[in-house]
């Protein structure tokens, strides 16, 4: 066992060689990129069996790993962005397929406009395609969770591909003492990949992936796949109960984070969440009563388990890191489902920050705490914000006025700001 | 064969239409070629773009261009380039604009989309005999993510996805050939270095109706490893040891327009290139390179029978 | 913990100089994080890296905004706002300059409420993005300001994070750390841990509404062509062409016509002429020039000219009046 500095991107490439994967189809798109280099240099010089093959565009790769993983071989694969949107109609078919294998997606935001830096606005649009989800904080739970995500997607009851999120550039491109589990207690705790009876053989004829005419089949394989999926949580508590046992690192399904004697508490997920632990921290150095709940499976979906830790708070704050447009926070919508109808259920309130990789500081939490506080005190929830200063929409001004952006509906957009500021404070 | 305003070099334009300004690296290949194109298509231009290099050409609020933009995605460009020609064509059919309001609609990518994820669009735009004109820009490789190989990528080169000692396994993928076959309306190689050939290429396909795919290929001195200075070296060089070779596909036939006399041994431009430092490095790999080199000869060895 | 920013230009190794002293800090029995701030990061463009290291799990993440040490790998970066490299010094910060000028020259030109140091220039070269060994050089200097990081941690790192280059480059790399970490030994810890920031009493942020703009004016679209020409690309260079105007012939235009950039234009006289706010410095013209009237010059020394010519230049105003 040893601890050395990696990337999320090295600790993801780590994860497939301790998995002893047999297949990566790949395509490259930023910032993942440094994932299938890292395992081509590794094929190339014969470090590691197996084979890689670049496809020429995401939808291919995600339908090769599917075809793959459904002819017998164990599959990783990975993608960001704009590649998990091009390849979104094999993300469905191939989850449809009951294809078990698993790919890392390192978060960003999405075009338009076109952008490298992080976001969960990708990850989350593959929510209903049938892939679980396992979002990750640090660079050691990206390498941990891919270990377990195999468990999770080849496990008899579950059968179904597993998507493993981390941030882009916060985890992808940053070094962190990560633990490289000793490759042969990784390999016992993985296992040997069996397909069962999801083969492709010439002794074993098998029509896979076929067409259904009318709602009845449909909907029992659709429905299936649910059921499935709910199946799921009991398996990945098993399953990282057994992690926690052999590795000493525990990862159930939400971290709470000083949350038991809690009266308020952040929510979020992804890498974002360490600041707020931070944050948790330093309130509580001052009397504060705060927590944190960071959702680890998004799919599926822990539902009791966030009812438990959270419904008796008084307020919590919802931050996320994505936007459903003409909704909100997609996180607080998840929340609010899970908590409807608790006795003396607490003040949601929703903030959408982090947008295309937008820092959020330490004040910015210890004012989001402060708002709870005000929530609780004048009994209801401030409406939702988003997490933008004055300062950044003055820069944003000047990048419009080199836009030649018509300056007299401008100026009237900053009148309306100054009149909104005023009554914020 | 029509009459061409660029007979000599001083014929060729010295005012530049092409912003400064851009984020391409110092001593971009691609950029050069752009430079050249844009001062002989003008302004009344709409590129429409997919995901590389120069996708980062207009990032808000700059962009170098006097004329129009538009990113799509990495597979649909030629798609954009449907719609706003379409678009276009309702709006001069019914009036709705003036003749002079018109963009010539020029796709422009890197090899990653052209040679690639973005072939199944450009094959459909073809087939329906779509009015562009389409600029690839060719460094071999997907230089924005780091130069990983392409379908564009040579024989031997190493890049970040074949680091091995035989660099890549594959061959450059024939997309001049690929386009000829669906007898578009002209197809074209050019070089940036080459400034007379690429002017009269583009004065010639600017002035034609239908499909039109113009390849540059463009020295990359992040992605193949070499001083930025050595550029426009590197490039003639292609064309002196007949590595590329410039042509042009018209009127249903292939046509060379420079044939180098004497071609250079392909070692001289493999050798200044970081990419290929294999072939000489620790030991010189003779078989790879007298390899490469037949390839070349056989090639040209056709087109000096023609 | 502690918290230190490494600017310099892409191909200088401030992604090396961050790696190499987190991993001496690791090696120490810290918990670090070290990142490189990737942008649109191009060779000689500015760019920068950083670390944190604590004795405790660190939860921080992103950009460092009150650094505890910030070093300068190239001091013609220090004038240039968008490189960020003076962004959050306060009076705890060390600013180490890697520079051929006087601490206090740099302090009386700045201004800024942290301490000054230089790092003097060892290494002569004509082109500065040409210094192989200037990350590691940053990171010995850095781990010796630090002052708990031993020689031979930083040493292992070193090892470590270059094994790949071979063993006669990590000698040199070993050689040029050893000493930077000699040469700051007079500082030695100078750089002390920074605080974190309290919950009681912190800067409001100043959050604002977001207004409602209808697209016309909210949607991602320039309405004009040409912007990028006030992004000053001229900023990435080392390198500065300089036309001898007695060796021109006036061809047909060779430089202005393979500057990838555009950003040699021809006068009506036919004289070409550069455009410096612009120029990336690729030396392209430079080659190709069929009478060899451009050179190249270290832009540090092209600078210092100029600073010099505006300073006579100015004196000799005052002499006058």
């Amino acid at each position: 066992m040893t601890r050395q500095l990696l990337t999320g991107n090295g600790a993801a490439a780590w994860a497939a060689r301790l998995a002893k994967v047999d297949y990566v189809p790949a395509f490259p798109i930023t910032p993942q990129t440094e994932i299938i280099e890292t395992l081509s240099a590794w094929f190339d010089n014969g470090e590691i069996p197996g084979r890689m093959t670049t496809l020429e565009s995401e939808q291919s790769m995600i339908t090769a790993a599917g075809a793959a993983a459904i002819t017998g071989v164990r599959v990783f694969t990975a993608t960001s962005s704009q590649g998990l949107l091009y390849g979104m109609e094999m993300l469905y078919t191939v989850a449809g397929w009951r294809a078990p294998f698993v790919m890392i997606n390192v978060s960003r935001g999405l075009s338009a406009p076109l952008t490298l830096e992080p976001d969960h606005n990708d990850i989350l649009a593959a929510r209903d395609s049938g892939f679980l989800q396992i979002h990750c904080a640090t660079c050691q739970e990206v390498l941990d969770s891919t270990l377990i995500a195999y468990r999770l997607a080849e496990h008899e009851k579950v059968r179904l591909p597993v998507i493993v999120n981390q941030d882009g550039f916060y985890l992808s491109f940053t070094r962190e003492p990560v633990e490289i589990p000793d490759p042969a207690l990784a390999a016992r705790f993985v296992g040997q990949f069996d397909p069962e009876n999801t083969q492709l053989r010439a002794s074993a004829p098998t029509s896979q992936a076929v067409a259904v005419l009318g709602g009845s089949p449909y909907s029992y394989f659709r429905y299936e796949l649910h059921l499935a999926a709910q199946q799921a949580l009991d398996v990945y508590d098993e399953v990282a109960a057994e992690f926690a046992e052999q590795f000493g690192r525990d990862y159930s399904a939400i971290e709470s984070y000083r949350i038991d004697d809690a009266e308020f508490a952040f929510v979020m997920m992804g890498c974002f969440a360490t600041k707020a632990k931070e944050a948790v921290d330093r309130l509580r150095d001052i009397g504060w009563r705060i927590g944190l709940v960071r959702p680890r499976l998004l799919r599926p979906f822990p539902e009791q388990a966030l009812h438990d830790a959270l419904a008796d708070k008084k307020a919590i704050a919802i931050i996320d890191q994505n936007i459903s447009m003409g909704k909100g926070g997609v996180l607080h919508t998840e929340v609010a489902s899970a908590l409807y109808g608790a006795k003396a259920a607490p003040l949601l309130t929703s903030y959408i920050g982090g947008l295309g990789g937008r820092d959020i500081s330490q004040e910015e939490l210890f004012e989001i705490a402060n708002q709870l506080k005000q929530a609780v005190e004048k009994g209801s929830a401030p409406p939702p914000r988003l997490l933008y200063t004055a300062g950044e929409l003055r820069e944003m001004r000047k990048l419009q006025a080199i836009a030649h952006v018509e300056r007299q509906e401008l100026k009237l957009g900053e009148e309306s700001d100054n009149d909104q500021g005023e009554g914020n404070d | 064969m029509t009459e061409t305003a660029f007979r000599r070099m001083k014929d060729l334009p010295s005012t530049r239409l092409l912003g400064t300004g851009t984020p391409m690296c110092a001593g971009c290949g691609g950029l050069l070629a752009l430079h050249e194109i844009y001062d002989i298509l003008g302004e009344k231009t709409v590129f429409i773009n997919a995901a590389g290099c120069m996708t980062l050409l207009s990032v808000y609020p700059f962009t170098p261009f006097r004329g129009s933009w538009l990113y799509t995605s990495m597979a649909s460009a030629p798609a954009g380039a449907q719609g706003v020609r379409d678009a276009l064509d309702i709006l001069l059919e019914q009036k709705r604009i003036s003749a002079d309001e018109d963009l010539q609609t020029v796709v422009l990518t890197g090899d990653g989309s052209a040679y690639g994820m973005g072939l199944s669009a450009t094959s459909g735009a073809i087939d329906r005999n779509l009015d562009f004109l389409y600029i690839c820009y060719d460094n071999e490789g997907y230089g924005n993510t780091g130069q990983q190989f392409s379908e564009a990528t040579p024989h031997a080169a190493k890049t970040s996805t074949s680091s091995g000692p035989r660099g890549f396994p594959g061959f450059k993928k024939d997309l001049f050939d690929i386009w000829a076959a669906n007898r578009p309306a002209y197809v074209a190689t050019v070089i940036g270095t080459e400034p007379l050939d690429l002017a009269r290429k583009i004065e010639k396909a600017k002035n034609m109706k239908g499909p039109r795919l113009i390849i540059a290929l463009a020295p990359c001195p992040t992605g193949w490893d070499y001083d930025p200075k050595e550029t426009v070296e590197i490039g003639k060089l292609a064309v002196k040891t007949g590595v590329w070779p410039l042509k042009e596909y018209i009127d249903g036939k292939v046509v060379h327009t420079k044939i180098p006399r004497q071609r250079k041994p392909v070692e001289e431009y493999l050798q200044k290139q970081g990419r290929f430092a294999h072939l000489f490095k620790p030991e010189r790999n003779e078989k790879l390179l007298a390899e490469i080199q037949q390839r070349i000869d056989v090639y040209w060895e056709g087109i000096s029978n023609e | 913990m502690y918290r230190i920013r490494f600017h310099g230009r892409g191909g200088q190794g401030m992604k090396t100089a961050s790696r190499i002293l987190s991993n001496a800090f690791f090696l120490g029995g810290y918990e670090v994080q070290d990142a490189p701030r990737y942008g649109a990061e191009r060779r000689g463009a500015p760019i920068f890296a950083y670390v944190r290291a604590a004795k405790q799990p660190i939860n921080e993440r992103g950009i460092i905004n009150r650094p505890d040490l910030v070093i300068v790998a190239d001091d013609s970066l220090v004038a240039i706002p968008a490189a960020g490299v003076l962004q959050g010094i306060g009076p705890q910060t060390v600013l180490m300059i890697n520079s051929h000028e006087a601490a206090r020259t740099w302090e009386e030109r700045l201004n800024v409420p942290g301490q000054v140091l230089i790092l003097p220039v060892t290494e002569e070269v004509e082109d500065r993005a040409e210094l192989p060994f200037l990350g590691t050089t940053c990171a010995g200097a850095a781990a010796r300001l630090i002052g708990i990081i031993p020689l031979e941690h930083l040493q292992q790192a070193i090892r470590d994070e270059l094994a790949h280059l071979g063993t006669e480059i990590v000698e040199k790399n070993l050689q040029q750390a050893a000493e930077a970490y000699e040469l700051a030994a007079e500082y030695a810890g100078k750089v002390i841990e920074g605080t974190e920031i309290s919950a009681q009493d912190y800067a409001k942020p100043e959050w604002i509404d977001m207004p409602f703009e209808v697209a016309s004016i909210s949607a991602p679209t320039i309405h004009t062509g040409l912007t990028s020409e006030l992004a000053a690309t001229g900023t990435w260079r080392t390198m500065r062409p300089v036309i001898d105007y007695q060796l021109c012939n006036r061809c047909w235009w060779v430089c202005s016509e393979f500057c990838p950039d555009g950003a040699i234009t021809v006068d009506d006289e036919g004289y070409p002429q550069i455009d410096l706010d612009q120029c990336k410095g690729c030396m392209i013209c430079v080659a190709q020039c069929p009478p060899h009237a451009i050179e190249a010059v270290a832009e540090s020394v092209a600078q210092l000219a100029e600073a010099t010519e505006a300073t006579e230049a100015t004196e000799a105003v005052g002499d006058k009046s």
